[in-house]
């Protein structure tokens, strides 16, 4: 039977490392180690190329390379026969190996001798399969279907962006074992992305940012595809990317206002899915493991499946959300619910500070939120403080010229979700509490004094 | 191509007492053949012997798995092989062109089967799965031939910008 690359894919891994052979122009062979081999799909393999070499040399003259393999976990040991059909020196498949080779060379302390110059793509003619001893496979340590069709079917019982957000992390723990994960939405100019929810960590990291093509995540997020890496690696860390990413925004001393991003200080493992819904970005789902390789090219395939059904639902509540907003019309609050008695308010006014030129916000000179959370959150205390208003909804923030939402479609429920994370993690004596399908109110315990930082800052 | 009948070849030992010992010290050994118009073969060798005189080198491999190298050897001599330490990544790669299959010498059996011991242990060491590896490089006993060549070329492969350079003997 003819063995299919699907089928091998473990021996992609790098686990042992594998070896290339190749024939010069003459007839002379030639034979080196592989540093990367990647599955591109069921009929290619892409292996790095790191150095103007023998085999280089060789595979441009004479386009047919042997490639042995072995599988780390039965000694399964296949040779693949090979055409070389190109080499990519950017987008999707070579940023994937570019931070994969990070991780190689970290490992096997070869940061700074491994770069890669391209992605060498292979045609894979025939896989033959190494007559030899092989261990029984060791039994999957979840079956990852089972896995993606529970959680999917928890995800279709969600009715809230909140809610889902939340059920989704739960069966990343429950069904798939994975216990450090965080969900990262794309922002309205496209350029960064801010976490929303997350598990597994001390501190939640709501409303952390990474700017698109900083790190795992973020190169993830700009080239549209999965990353995984096995290994530590220092150059993708989440540090370096946000240290590189102050320094080039001349905002080196701005920490203040930066939420750490939650995640693991010996994260051996990464993979960093992008959610997409019809094509178009919507956020990262970033899952990690202090283990090395724990993560495999089938969990990259589950999780890819589930968080195309996570885009796809998130843009789901989205428009159903604004249908149902203007079919209620809106503004009026429900019966009942001015009814709700008034919060006591008592003690020392806290002190909110708003400054205009990003709208950072600080309460009693803590930092809380800025951005479009931040403008969000300076409307709702400016009319609580000048109209006495506690009852808001949606659809009259979306409409509201003080907030800047370019797509009012996107992200108004994600910034309120995380608003009102960021209030609660700060113990601030204000809450927002949902009080029904698009509406919620501004809970506050403490007279509030509120202090305008216009433009420059000054 | 070379005939296995004809006399050694004039040329000088290539490698020195330290590269010998390099190459026979229980390291990850593969080896490449080609022949025109197919698809290089390649086998990984179950251990490594060097001549008295260092002109000659002899590897052993299980002939089932390497049925395609060996047939390649047969047809044109032509070798590569590739010697690696994976503790220091240090490598050296050999090439010839008189490569010849030949019964294995007694204590090759021995021979093969304390390489399999001091490379799957040194792996295990560095935290590869060792079982793992023994069960790739088991094999019979019965089973294995040697597969003798003259060194004509040696270059060091070690990772980075160096790799592929000519040996330079000191």
């Amino acid at each position: 039977m003819r063995i299919k690359l699907d089928a091998i894919r473990e021996c992609l891994e790098g686990v042992i490392p594998g070896n290339i052979a190749t024939r010069a122009a003459d007839g002379t062979p030639n034979i080196a180690y592989l540093s990367q081999a990647k599955y591109v799909d069921s009929e290619h393999v892409a292996l790095s190329y790191q150095f103007f070499n023998t085999t280089r040399r060789n595979i441009l003259a004479f386009p047919y390379a042997r490639v042995s393999l072995i599988n780390p976990l039965t000694g399964a040991h296949c040779r693949l026969s090979l055409r070389y059909l190109r080499t990519e020196e950017a987008g999707p498949l070579f940023e994937n190996m570019k931070v994969r080779l990070a991780g190689i060379a970290s490992h096997t302390g070869m940061s700074g001798v491994f770069r890669l110059l391209g992605a060498d793509v292979y045609r894979v003619l025939d896989i033959e399969q190494v007559p030899g001893y092989t261990l029984p496979a060791p039994p999957p340590p979840c079956n990852l279907l089972a896995a993606l069709r529970a959680s999917a079917e928890r995800l279709c019982g969600c009715g809230d962006l909140d809610s889902m957000l939340a059920e989704f992390l739960v069966c990343l723990e429950q069904f798939f074992d994975i216990r450090h994960a965080m969900v990262l939405l794309l922002d309205e100019a496209g350029e960064r992305l801010y976490t929303v929810a997350s598990r597994g960590y001390a501190e939640s990291g709501v409303g952390s940012e990474i700017a698109v093509g900083d790190g795992v995540i973020g190169v993830a997020a700009r080239e549209r595809t999965p990353i995984r890496i096995g290994h530590f690696t220092a150059e993708y860390s989440y540090g370096r990317a946000i240290r590189e990413s102050l320094t080039r925004r001349g905002l080196a001393g701005a920490v203040e206002t930066e939420i750490p991003l939650p995640g693991l200080p010996e994260s051996r493992s990464q993979l960093a899915v992008p959610i997409k819904a019809c094509q178009r970005l919507t956020g990262v789902l970033y899952v990690e493991s202090p283990q090395d390789l724990r993560f495999s090219y089938d969990d990259e395939d589950a999780l890819v499946a589930l968080a195309g059904q996570l885009g796809v639902a998130i843009r789901l509540l989205q428009q159903g959300q604004e249908g149902a907003e203007c079919a209620e019309g809106g503004d009026q609050p429900p019966v009942g619910e001015a009814a709700v008695p008034a919060v006591p308010v008592a003690g020392a006014p806290l002190r909110v500070r708003h400054y205009a030129e990003n709208d950072s916000v600080f309460l009693d000179g803590d930092y809380l939120i800025k951005g479009v959370a931040g403008s969000i959150f300076w409307a709702l205390v400016r009319d609580y403080d000048g109209k006495g208003q506690q009852h808001f909804s949606n659809r009259e923030l979306r409409l509201d010229p003080r907030i800047r939402l370019p797509d009012i479609s996107d992200n108004l429920e994600a910034r309120l979700i995380l608003l009102a994370r960021r209030l609660v993690e700060r113990a601030a004596p204000l809450r927002i509490e949902k009080t029904g399908r698009g509406r919620f109110r501004l809970h506050v315990e403490r007279p509030l004094s509120l202090v305008e930082i216009a433009g420059d800052g000054s | 191509m070379a005939d296995p009948a004809s006399a050694p070849r004039p040329v000088p030992a290539l490698l020195d007492s330290a590269a010998a010992e390099f190459i026979t010290s229980g390291i990850s050994i593969n080896a490449a053949g080609a022949r025109p118009g197919t698809v290089p073969s390649m086998a990984r060798a179950t251990g490594c012997r060097v001549a008295a005189d260092a002109r000659s080198v002899a590897l052993l491999f299980a002939s089932t798995p390497a049925a395609a190298l060996l047939d390649d050897i047969r047809r044109s001599g032509a070798i590569a092989v590739v010697f690696s330490q994976p503790s220091t990544h240090r490598t050296l790669q050999l090439k010839g062109d008189d490569a010849r299959i030949v019964p294995p010498a007694a204590g090759d059996a021995a021979l093969a089967a304390a390489y399999v011991k001091i490379f799957t242990d040194g792996l295990t060491r560095l935290g590869y799965p060792g079982e793992v590896l023994r069960a790739v490089l088991a094999h019979d006993p019965g089973d294995l031939v040697a597969v003798e060549f003259t060194p004509l070329a040696a270059f060091s492969q070690t990772p980075g910008p160096g790799a592929g350079e000519p040996l330079v003997r000191a």
